[in-house]
């Protein structure tokens, strides 16, 4: 960092245990924060929940909403250590010299970009709480899918799929996160549902190879979906619909204890 | 726009008209134009495999296509709009003036506004996801 201008701003640097809260929503501050270890959780409380907006990494920044929106703005989410976490703190009063110094209508396209950025993180906010909704409601009326409480072994294994009656050709992939004979929890891409509907009702033919060796090869619907801790991720909850005799033996043989 | 910003004008260097359902810009296209509505409402849309979504409605004095001034080059345009409700007018804003005085700023200011870009893009992305989910009812919805 041999840039003159870096050196102008002074950082500091802070350190989080898990857990422990950065921001809190409704506090005031326009600090920025530039992780340099660790994930940090952005949130938002509603009605009493934590609503999670994104997971952040290494040489990822956030407080950028509050720096460009002060003037009393408050924060408008909150941020939490998922591990030991480094962060380097920015001051903001050179930053804010700067801003307010640019050209103006640099100024207004930025302002206006922020603008939106808040609106469209509070869409966000509402879709996630009325997909949870939905989901709750559908648990109790679906008894598969209330089953889903059931022993669920947590793997990682990468997979093959495709929607149910379409050519092989339209293949994806995936990570099946967790299983049981019942459902498995797998994780895409968000790009994937660009293409192919992903949408709760939704069946698909899901190949694996199990660590055993032995391939798992089944049909199962969609009765969940939502957002995974890391960003452009979703998680998908499914039930398994069809699964041969034989199938049934390996995947019951991997479950034992 | 009567009371468009002086400052604003000094960096305009056209207008354009378009009818209601009009594509101003498409998705997926290359180009680095950047607009103002001027006149009239447009509208912001992703593409989807059940149809497209319209992700937000802009109004006189939004900002739109701006998303290519800033960072890295982009892979095209992450939306489309199209001209909503009536007769359109859009100004067309000088791009090489406004890159000009982003590339002037600090490299931590810069990577704010990027950073700013790429939450934005990040959030379509996924508000395109939910509306897809919610399109279609699941079993045992009404």
């Amino acid at each position: 960092m041999a840039d003159v201008r870096q050196e102008e701003f002074p950082a500091v640097t802070l350190t989080y245990e898990k857990g422990d809260l950065i921001i809190k929503e409704g506090d005031y501050g326009i600090s920025v924060y530039k992780i340099n270890r660790g994930r940090v959780l952005i949130y938002a409380e509603r009605h009493g929940k934590n609503v999670p907006i994104a997971t952040l990494g290494p040489d990822e920044i956030f407080g950028e909403i509050a720096f460009f929106n002060k003037g009393g703005e408050k924060r408008s989410a909150s941020a939490r250590a998922l591990e030991q976490t480094e962060l380097e703190a920015w001051h903001p009063a050179m930053l804010s010299k700067e801003y307010q110094e640019m050209p103006p209508a640099l100024n207004y396209v930025v302002r206006q970009l922020v603008i939106r950025l808040l609106r469209m993180n509070r869409l966000l906010v509402q879709l996630t709480e009325q997909e949870e909704k939905r989901r709750k409601a559908l648990e109790k009326s679906d008894p598969f899918v209330s089953r889903r409480r059931f022993y669920r072994k947590p793997v990682d294994l990468e997979c093959y799929y495709r929607p149910v009656g379409l050519q092989a050709k339209s293949r994806l992939s995936g990570r099946i996160r967790n299983i049981s004979l019942n459902g498995l929890g797998m994780e895409i891409a968000v790009q994937n549902t660009a293409n192919v509907s992903h949408v709760v009702g939704d069946s698909f033919v899901i190949k694996t190879v199990l660590p055993s060796g032995k391939d798992l090869d089944l049909e199962a619907k969609i009765v969940s979906l939502k957002q995974s801790e890391t960003p452009s991720r979703l998680l998908l909850g499914l039930s398994i619909s069809r699964l041969s005799e034989e199938t049934k033996k390996v995947l019951g043989f991997f479950l034992l204890p | 726009m009567e009371n468009m910003q002086p400052f604003m004008q000094l960096y305009l260097t056209g207008e354009e008209n378009y009818e209601s359902g009009d594509i101003i810009i498409e998705e997926g296209s290359r180009g680095n134009w950047i607009y103002i509505v001027l006149k009239g409402q447009v509208k912001v849309t992703k593409r989807t495999k059940l149809g497209t979504v319209t992700l937000n409605t802009l109004k006189q004095g939004a900002v739109f296509g701006e998303m290519a001034l800033f960072g890295k080059l982009l892979d095209g345009r992450s939306a489309s709009v199209i001209a909503a409700d009536g007769p359109v007018t859009v100004g067309v804003l000088d791009f090489d003036l406004l890159r000009r005085d982003y590339e002037s700023l600090s490299p931590r200011l810069r990577l704010l506004i990027d950073t700013v870009i790429m939450r934005l893009k990040e959030t379509n992305e996924k508000i395109a996801a939910f509306v897809l989910a919610a399109n279609r009812k699941g079993p045992g919805e009404k």
